[in-house]
C-alpha cells in the first residue's frame, strides 16, 4: 500500500515537471510571437519623433492615432494609395481563394474516391511543386506571364498563387474526403440521389470545415505574398499591400509609425479570419489523427 | 415486394474474380442470408444487386425488370449498412425523410410516413436528435426506418448487427426477424456470422472464394452440407473433420486412421464411400453425433481430452484424435478431466463423409 502510493506521488511529480516545462516553453513562445506584434502596435500610435527616440520609449508618452487617420483618409495621397493597395490585395486574395476552392474541392474528391489511371502519379506530381522554394519559379513564371500578356495584371498573381496554394489545398481536402465514409454516398444514391446530388447534399456539408481551412490557407498565402507581387507588378495603382507598404521606406526618412500602422491594418483581416474560423482550421489539420 | 433473380453473376477486378457465376433466386417475401468468410464475395454480390458497383457479366432481375444498367436510385431498393451510414448532419427525422424528399413527395405525406415508421420502430421520441446522440441500437433502428419508409421492393442489409455488442445483437436479431415477418419483406442479408444466417434466414447462400457453395434452407445446409467448406463453416462449434483411408475386406468397409484405429461403416455409409475418387475420405461429425465413453466399447476409438469448457447447459469437450481436434457436447453432469484417456463412438446415421480429393459430400 505504502509502496504503491509512493510510486504514484513520484509519477505525479514527474508529470508536474513535464507540465511546468511545457508551460515555460509556451510562455517563451508567447513572448517570442507577441512582442513584435505589441511593438508594432505601440510604434503605430507614436509620433514620428518618439518612434526614433533613443533609448526607446517603451510606452508612448503622447499616444496619437494620426498615422491611422492618415492611412484611412482618401483625401491625401498616402491614404489614397493605402486604400487602393488594400483593395487590390483583397481582390487578388479573394479571387485566389474562390478559384482554389472551386478547383480543389472536385480535384480532392476525385483523388479520394475514384481509381483512375495515373491517379498516383498525378497526386504526387501535385505535391512535387512543394519540394522547391517559390523563388525558383520566379523567372520561368515571369517569362510565362509575359508570353500570356499578363504582366502588370492581377491575373498573373492569381494564377501564380493558385499554383502554390492548390497542392496543399487538394492534399488537405483529400484527407477530409478520405474520412467521410463512402457508405454515406452509397446510402444517398440508394435513397434516390444521383452521384452529384449525393456529393452536394451529403458530402459537401460534411466537408465544410475542410473547405474553410482550405480557404483560409489560400487567402493568407495570397494576402502575404511579396516576391511575385513585387516582380510582376510595376504600376503603382496595381500594387498589393506587401509591396505597397514598402513605400513607407524612403531614402532619407522612414515613417515608422505609418509603416507600423499599415502593417497592423494589414494583419487585421488575417487575424479576424483566423479567430473566427480557427476551430475549423485546427479540426482540418488534425482530422484523421484520432478515431472518432 | 418483389423477387430477385441473379443469373450467372460475375464481377472481376482485373484478373481477380470477386464473384463467380453466382445464380440464385430470392422469392417474393423471402429472407435470404449471404454468408461466408471475409473476402468470399458476399458483400460484392450485395453491392452488385444495389448497383453500387457495375457488374462484369450476368443478369440481375428485380421484380419484372432487368436492372443491370440502372442507377441505384432507380432499382427500388433500400439498404442498411454495417456502419448504418446515417447522415451525421441531419436529424433522425430528416434521415428517415431523405429518401422521400429525394422522390419529391409532398411534405405532409412525408411527415405522415416518417411518423408512422418512427412509431413502428419505437423511435418517435428521437426524431429531433442527431445520429451521434443515439446508442448503437437506436442508430440501427433509424437505419431500418430510413429503409422501410418508402416501401422498397427489396431490402439489402450488409452486416447490420456486427457493430453492436453481444446482448444487443441478439435482441436486434429478433427485431429484424420480426420486421421481416410483419412486412413480408424480401430481404437479402449479408453476414459472416453463420449463427445469424441460421437463426434468421429462410434460406442461406454459403459463399467462398467468389463461388456460391450451397443455397438452401438453414436446416438443409446444416443437415446436408454439400462439401467440406460448408460443413466446416456452418454450425457452432464447427463440425469435426477427420481425414481417414478406406479399405474393404471381406465385404466389410473400414476407415483407418494414420494411427491405425479403425471404424467399420454401416451398409449405407459403405455405399457412400464407394463413390469416392480415391481411398482418401474425410469423416465429419457434429458435436452431438459423437459419444464419449470412459472405457472402450464396441466400435469406439481411443482419444485424449484436450480442454473442457462448461457453458452451464452444455459442456463442450475438445478431444485430440489423430492430430485433429474433435468437438463433443456433453451434459454438464458428465465428469471428465483434461488429459484423460477416453473413447469416442460416432453415430453412423448422423456422420458425414466427404471425398478427400474433391472435398464434395459423398452420397449413397
Amino acid at each position: 500500500m505504502n509502496a504503491k502510493s509512493g510510486v504514484s506521488t513520484l509519477r505525479r511529480r514527474r508529470m508536474d515537471g513535464w507540465r511546468w516545462g511545457g508551460r515555460i516553453f509556451l510562455l517563451f513562445m508567447l513572448i517570442y510571437t507577441a512582442v513584435p506584434m505589441v511593438w508594432m502596435l505601440l510604434t503605430s500610435i507614436k509620433s514620428g519623433f518618439a518612434a526614433m527616440a533613443f533609448p526607446p520609449e517603451w510606452w508612448p508618452s503622447e499616444p496619437t492615432l494620426a498615422s491611422y487617420r492618415n492611412l484611412l483618409d482618401p483625401e491625401n495621397s498616402v491614404g489614397r494609395d493605402f486604400l487602393r493597395f488594400f483593395w487590390n490585395s483583397l481582390v487578388v486574395s479573394t479571387l485566389t481563394t474562390i478559384l482554389a476552392v472551386l478547383v480543389a474541392v472536385p480535384a480532392a474528391y476525385a483523388f479520394s474516391r475514384f481509381r483512375f489511371p495515373g491517379r498516383r502519379f498525378l497526386f504526387f506530381s501535385v505535391l512535387l511543386r512543394n519540394m522547391f522554394p517559390a523563388v525558383i519559379f520566379l523567372v520561368p513564371l515571369f517569362i510565362l506571364m509575359r508570353f500570356l500578356g499578363l504582366v502588370n495584371t492581377h491575373g498573373s498573381l492569381v494564377l501564380t498563387y493558385l499554383t502554390f496554394g492548390l497542392p496543399l489545398a487538394i492534399w488537405l481536402l483529400k484527407g477530409f474526403y478520405d474520412n467521410i465514409p463512402v457508405q454515406l454516398e452509397q446510402a444517398a444514391r440508394i435513397d434516390g440521389a444521383t452521384r452529384l446530388q449525393a456529393f452536394v447534399l451529403i458530402v459537401m456539408p460534411l466537408s465544410v470545415p475542410g473547405i474553410i481551412a482550405t480557404a483560409i490557407y489560400s487567402f493568407i498565402g495570397a494576402w502575404n505574398e511579396y516576391i511575385y507581387a513585387y516582380t510582376f507588378l510595376s504600376k503603382n495603382e496595381q500594387l498589393t499591400l506587401p509591396v505597397g507598404v514598402q513605400r513607407f521606406f524612403s531614402e532619407n526618412t522612414t515613417d515608422f509609425p505609418g509603416l507600423m500602422a499599415a502593417s497592423f491594418m494589414m494583419s487585421v483581416p488575417v487575424v479576424v479570419l483566423f479567430l473566427v474560423l480557427q476551430k475549423y482550421f485546427v479540426r482540418a489539420l488534425t482530422e484523421g489523427a484520432v478515431k472518432h | 415486394m418483389a423477387h430477385v433473380i441473379l443469373k450467372d453473376l460475375v464481377k472481376t477486378y482485373g484478373p481477380v474474380y470477386a464473384v463467380r457465376d453466382v445464380s440464385l433466386t430470392v422469392n417474393d417475401g423471402e429472407f435470404v442470408a449471404l454468408v461466408g468468410p471475409s473476402g468470399c464475395g458476399k458483400t460484392t454480390t450485395l453491392n452488385l444487386v444495389a448497383g453500387l458497383i457495375p457488374i462484369t457479366s450476368g443478369d440481375i432481375t428485380i421484380g419484372e425488370r432487368v436492372v443491370n444498367d440502372l442507377d441505384p436510385k432507380d432499382r427500388d431498393i433500400a439498404m442498411v449498412f454495417q456502419n448504418y451510414a446515417l447522415y451525421p448532419n441531419k436529424t433522425v427525422y430528416n434521415n428517415v425523410a431523405f429518401p422521400l424528399q429525394m422522390r419529391r413527395m409532398s411534405s405532409s405525406m412525408i411527415d405522415q410516413k416518417v411518423r408512422d415508421a418512427a412509431r413502428m420502430l419505437d423511435i418517435s421520441h428521437l426524431l429531433e436528435r442527431r445520429p451521434r446522440e443515439l446508442s448503437g441500437g437506436q442508430q440501427q433502428r433509424v437505419a431500418l426506418g430510413r429503409a422501410l419508409v418508402r416501401d422498397p421492393a427489396v431490402f439489402l442489409m450488409d452486416e447490420p448487427l456486427s457493430n453492436l455488442d453481444a446482448k444487443l445483437r441478439v435482441q436486434m436479431r429478433s427485431e429484424i426477424k420480426r420486421f421481416h415477418q410483419d412486412f413480408d419483406a424480401t430481404i437479402i442479408y449479408v453476414t459472416h456470422d453463420q449463427l445469424e444466417a441460421v437463426t434468421m434466414a429462410d434460406k442461406m447462400a454459403v459463399m467462398n472464394g467468389g463461388y456460391l457453395q450451397q443455397y438452401d434452407t438453414p436446416a438443409q445446409v446444416f443437415a446436408n452440407p454439400v462439401n467440406l467448406f460448408v460443413a466446416s463453416f456452418v454450425g457452432s462449434p464447427a463440425m469435426s473433420l477427420i481425414p481417414l483411408e478406406v479399405t474393404t475386406a471381406g465385404g466389410r468397409t473400414i476407415l483407418t486412421s494414420a494411427e491405425k484405429w479403425t471404424i467399420e461403416l454401416s451398409d449405407q455409409n459403405a455405399r457412400k464411400v464407394q463413390g469416392a475418387t480415391s481411398r482418401k475420405v474425410v469423416l465429419g461429425a457434429r458435436h452431438s453425433a459423437i459419444r464419449l465413453h470412459k472405457s472402450q466399447v464396441a466400435g469406439s476409438v481411443p482419444a485424449k481430452v484436450y480442454t473442457v469448457e462448461p457453458t452451464g447447459d452444455v459442456t463442450f469437450v475438445q478431444v485430440f484424435l489423430s492430430g485433429t481436434v474433435v468437438n463433443i457436447s456433453l451434459p454438464p453432469t458428465f465428469d471428465v478431466e483434461p488429459d484423460e484417456q477416453i473413447w469416442l463412438a460416432f453415430d453412423q446415421n448422423r456422420m458425414h463423409l466427404f471425398d478427400g480429393e474433391t472435398e464434395l459430400a459423398l452420397q449413397a
